[in-house]
């Protein structure tokens, strides 16, 4: 990550404070950073947010393509992530400096979506076998301040709840080739089913203990995260009438993967896993809320766009 | 190794005959049932909770410093570790020395598709995975500055394709006498349904990871372990399960990766042992050698001295 300079007594002071459950910057071990979240910042995705965690500054956009699906897979559609390490994070990332970040970070992304139970394919089916949607994701990390992974799924699932799909008004069998008919006006869609998509959440370990979003700083005190994927509660995300029509799902782990170059014991393992349990539901709760107030806001047009002007 | 961009690699767009053939679509419960029965028998004959018998050798491959082949079954694996050499392409200064670590599949590999020459994402991925779970086994302190190359090579798949590579990659560690700090060993479960199975093959991978229609668990976890030390190394799970399905599951991956180490440890004292053997019998020849020039030098001093 970014380029720090800590000396050891300032590791050590790091270290200390997390042992006592009072970290640098005033937070217990399970508190979040404050977050800034805002969606449809780009104009021409059909998705976007972005999401400002203290320094973590991620941008992330949904396109919306067509695309036939894999032959042992006809009813399911496609989702595809891609992320783009920014020099303007930190100059390391230049050339080709962020890649391996950049593909450890799609490939977790990509393996939390993987499940039904995580995210549901079939929502993109257009014709079975003949014709899907295929969701391309880029996320585009601008500043890093520690804690990537937390602050990229976030954005996505905002971005994703965001996101429109054009109604297709009529399939057309011409031969073997399918066509469709979508509609003109751009505000015949769709939003997708995204309440239980997963959010990651990363444990660092720092001493004897866990803590939740560590910084910067706190990344380079720890040889070892555990990042934890867990499914949304699809209730967190409705509004009115819909809540008593869904029923509240338990929250699963839908990925579990390990970053840096130690080893953990299992006990730590397993309380980490259990933290992040506890974590990500009160996160799923409080972006499900923030979600659903931006649109209602979005819906009676007295929402004020900011974008990077804030 | 380096990449091949002129070789020729098949067209892209042909695909493989068994899609045609009736076993390419068959629904969720179908291939369940075939592969598990109702008295919790496998296909291959195993108990649920029961791995495949192993398989394993090392110096296989001449020309490197330390290797191994593990075989499961159908799963087949060569693992080969050359000498430290200094970091390509490297101005700064490291600390600790390094690990690069290369898994590639065999084109036939796989039974699903061929697998093209040029590396893919699940290559590159497995290969990340490896470096991960091998970084904290060696004492990468004592060669700073210094990478280990360990190239991995799958030559056939059949499930626990990552376990069986980092098994191979530790035994190949130890025997090419690189200072580890304790024994690696890896193994994999699927949960398909709800039920644990131990060290799956290709096809049982593939339900786990599938998604059935209910709410029920799956997916597959892929754990290395130092057991002496009680660490765990590495971790990747996929799918979706609860978390008392993970620590269950955690709980029996611990146990199956003890049973692995005496097996491991087993090759590489057998292989200690032959070596000395065969360094006796060397000495032993060499001495019996210079006792018959002796002889015969001083049969010639009499000779000599006769004359």
């Amino acid at each position: 990550m970014a380029d720090l300079l800590l000396s050891s007594t300032e590791k050590i002071f790091i270290v200390h404070g997390v042992q006592d459950d009072y970290r640098s910057d005033g937070r217990s071990n399970i508190d979040y950073r404050p977050m800034e979240l805002e969606t449809e910042v780009v104009s021409h995705a059909s998705g976007s947010a972005r999401l400002r965690l203290a320094n973590t500054d991620v941008l992330v956009g949904v396109k919306t393509e067509i695309d036939t699906p894999k032959p042992d897979q006809p009813g399911l559609g496609k989702i595809e992530f891609f992320v783009d390490c920014s020099a303007n994070a930190t100059p390391e990332f230049e050339g080709r400096g962020g890649e391996q970040l950049a593909n450890s970070i799609s490939n977790m992304m990509q393996r939390a979506y993987q499940s039904s139970q995580a995210f549901e394919l079939k929502q993109l089916c257009i014709l079975e076998g003949k014709q899907c949607w295929k969701l391309y994701i880029d996320i585009l990390i601008l500043e890093s301040g520690g804690n990537l992974y937390d602050a990229v799924s976030l954005a996505v699932k905002a971005a994703l709840f965001n996101t429109r799909i054009p109604f297709v008004k009529a399939v057309l069998m011409d031969g073997g080739n399918v066509d469709l008919q979508l509609s003109d006006d751009p505000y015949d869609c769709k939003h997708l089913d995204v309440g239980c998509a997963p959010l990651l959440i990363t444990l660092c370990k720092i001493g004897d203990k866990c803590v939740v979003d560590p910084s910067a700083e706190e990344e380079s005190c720890s040889v070892i995260s555990v990042v934890v994927g867990v499914t949304g509660n699809t209730k967190s995300y409705c509004s009115g009438k819909e809540i008593d029509s869904v029923k509240s799902l338990e929250r699963k782990c839908s990925t579990i993967g390990m970053n840096g170059s130690g080893s953990l014991a299992p006990q730590t393992l397993q309380s980490a896993i259990m933290q992040g349990m506890v974590a990500a539901e009160s996160l799923d709760e409080a972006l499900g809320q923030a979600l659903l107030r931006e649109r209602q806001e979005n819906v009676i047009l007295k929402k004020h766009a900011y974008g990077f002007l804030k | 190794m380096p990449l091949d961009y002129k070789r020729f690699n098949g067209p892209e767009d042909s695909i493989s005959y068994k899609r045609f053939t009736e076993d390419y679509i068959k629904s969720y419960d179908q291939l369940y049932q075939e592969l598990i029965d109702e008295n919790g028998v496998r296909k291959d004959g195993r108990a649920v909770d029961e791995a495949r018998k192993m398989f394993a050798i090392n110096d296989v491959v001449t020309q490197a410093k330390g290797s191994a082949y593990i075989e499961l079954k159908q799963t087949k694996v060569v693992c080969s570790v050359f000498d430290p050499r200094e970091i390509p392409h490297q101005n700064e200064f490291s600390q600790l020395g390094q690990i690069y670590c290369e898994v590639k599949f065999a084109p036939f590999s796989c039974p699903r598709k061929r697998r093209p020459h040029a590396p893919e994402a699940e290559e590159r991925a497995l290969s990340v995975a490896l470096r991960k779970a091998l970084e904290p086994t060696v004492c990468r302190h004592l060669f700073p500055n210094f990478q280990i190359d360990v190239f991995v090579y799958i030559l056939e798949h059949d499930g626990a394709c990552l376990a069986v590579a980092i098994n191979a990659a530790g035994l190949a560690l130890a025997s090419a006498a690189v200072p580890i700090y304790d024994i690696i060993t890896a193994c994999t479960i699927a949960v398909i349904d709800g039920k644990m199975i131990m060290d799956p093959t290709e096809a049982e991978e593939h339900l786990a990871i599938m998604s059935p229609e209910t709410q029920t668990n799956h997916g597959l976890i892929t754990m290395s372990t130092l057991s002496q030390l009680r660490q765990i190394t590495d971790f990747r799970q996929i799918g979706s399960l609860d978390v008392d399905c993970v620590t269950k599951a955690m709980d029996l991956l611990q146990k199956q990766c003890m049973k692995i180490v005496p097996n491991i440890q087993r090759v590489l004292v057998s292989n200690v042992i032959k070596y000395h053997k065969e360094r006796k019998k060397l000495e032993e020849e060499a001495r019996e050698r210079e006792e018959a020039l002796n002889k015969k030098m001083e049969e010639w001093k009499l000779l000599l001295n006769a004359g």
